[in-house]
Parts: structure tokens; sequence; C-alpha cells
């Protein structure tokens, strides 16, 4: 490991929406969000 | 490239930056997250992910969906009935040759937009000298930058530089080399981490 890959802090929440892999992960609270918006639309 | 999180993120980060409103110089760097796809799949984005995770054909079209409206949230209209999944390293290989006249920025949201909202392919190398062509670059010359992977190296140092880092997922922010950022978090994330570099290298 040399100097441009100092260990890093990390920072912001652990549950943010990344991929990893082939998958791609969908966080309960951003599926929650979206039907709330439905919601406010009435679209369900 | 094919990572739904990366374009919304980029989206989040694009806020974000605004938000903290000083300068900020951004590189985006490779990083394959399905090596082993190839170029022509025969077939979707709900195939190739029901294939490769062994999950129903409604769930893997049910998450889509999803991932859809989030887009929306953020102004991007992704067209997942009409994606090319591929292999692309070769785009890769694209946005560092653009990276390499100073153009790196443009390139990347092209090819993001290309890929997600516009249903063309990202994979092949007439469909990607197309793109660049479309963008003002020289036919030849891109089509003989492509031809030869001359970048080709240049997408593996990124890859190992963040293996290096430990990342394993993305959309993942490396922030002023201290501070490490990861998934598609909310502007005000980004804002935040920005500002605490701004204030260090002030102090400093």
């Amino acid at each position: 490991m040399d100097a441009a890959t100092t260990p890093l802090t990390i920072v912001g929440s652990p549950d943010a929406a990344a991929c990893e892999g082939d998958f791609c992960e969908i966080p309960e609270h951003h599926t929650q969000a979206q039907v709330n918006r439905q919601l406010d639309a009435d679209l369900v | 490239m094919q990572c739904p999180w990366c374009y919304i993120g980029k989206r989040k980060f694009e806020a974000g930056a605004k938000e903290f409103g000083g300068d900020v110089e951004v590189e985006y760097h490779s990083f394959e997250l399905s090596p082993d796809t190839p170029v022509d799949f025969d077939g979707t984005p709900v195939d190739y992910l029901s294939q490769r995770k062994g999950l129903p054909i409604a769930q893997v079209e049910q998450m889509l969906e999803r991932v859809t409206g989030i887009a929306k949230d953020v102004g991007l209209d992704y067209d997942y009935d009409h994606v090319h999944q591929t292999n692309t390293v070769i785009s890769h290989e694209l946005i560092h040759f653009a990276k390499s006249k100073g153009r790196q920025l443009e390139m990347k949201e092209r090819l993001l937009k290309a890929y997600f909202v516009n249903g063309e392919h990202v994979g092949r190398i007439p469909d990607l000298v197309a793109i660049a062509v479309e963008l003002g670059y020289d036919e030849a010359e891109v089509t003989e930058a492509l031809e030869s992977h001359r970048f080709l190296a240049d997408v593996k140092a990124d890859v190992a530089l963040a293996q290096e880092y430990g990342i394993q997922g993305v959309p993942f922010f490396v922030i002023d080399g201290k501070y490490g950022v990861s998934g598609a978090q909310e502007a005000a994330t980004f804002a935040n981490v920005l500002q605490q570099v701004a204030s260090e290298r002030d102090a400093n």
C-alpha cells in the first residue's frame, strides 16, 4: 500500500444503495420512500 | 457503467458539490462489476440478473422497476426495456481515451446516458466510436485507440487501485485521498464531506 492508498475514513450512511459484483442492492428505506411518494401522488 | 446506483450517485454527488459551493475537481476511475459478461449477451438485463442470481423473473422486474423509479427522482429516465447488457471494458477504455484529451467528465456522462437512457450498446467498438465521433473526436484516432486497447492498462490499474483501497462495490467516492463515501448517498452527505475537506485544507 503506497501513499495514494492510505486507509480511508468512511463517512455517510452504511445503508446507501450500491452494486457489488453483478448485484445491485435496493435498501428497504429507498423502497419505502418511493411507495410513500406514490401514495402522495395517488398512484397506489 | 452498468451500475444503476452510479448514475443516481453521480447526480446526488453533483447536487452535493453544488450545495457545497466551492471548487471541486472530479476524476472518474474504472471499476468492473462483472468482467466475465459477454459483449453480446443474448438477453435482457432481466434475463441476465435472473440467470446470474437465480432470482425469479418477476422479482428482478420488480427490482428494476424500483430502481427506475428512484432514478426518476433525480431526473434520470432509465429505460430497462431497451438496455443492452454487455461487457463494458472497452467503454472504460474510451473514458480513459477521453481523459487523455482532458474531456473525461463529458464522456462519462454521455456513456451513462447511452446505456441507461438511450438504449445504445456500450460494449462494441463501432457503437463506441459513433458516440465519440458525435462528441467531435476523430474517428480514425478513436478507432485505433480502442482496437489497439491502448488504454486497457489504465482500466486495469484503476481496478487494482480500488482493490488496494478495499473497495468492493460502487459507486464509491474517494475525497481528497482521505475520506471514503460508499453508495448513492444523499447530496447533503457529499456537501458535508466536501466542506470538511475544505476546512481541513484551510487549517493547514
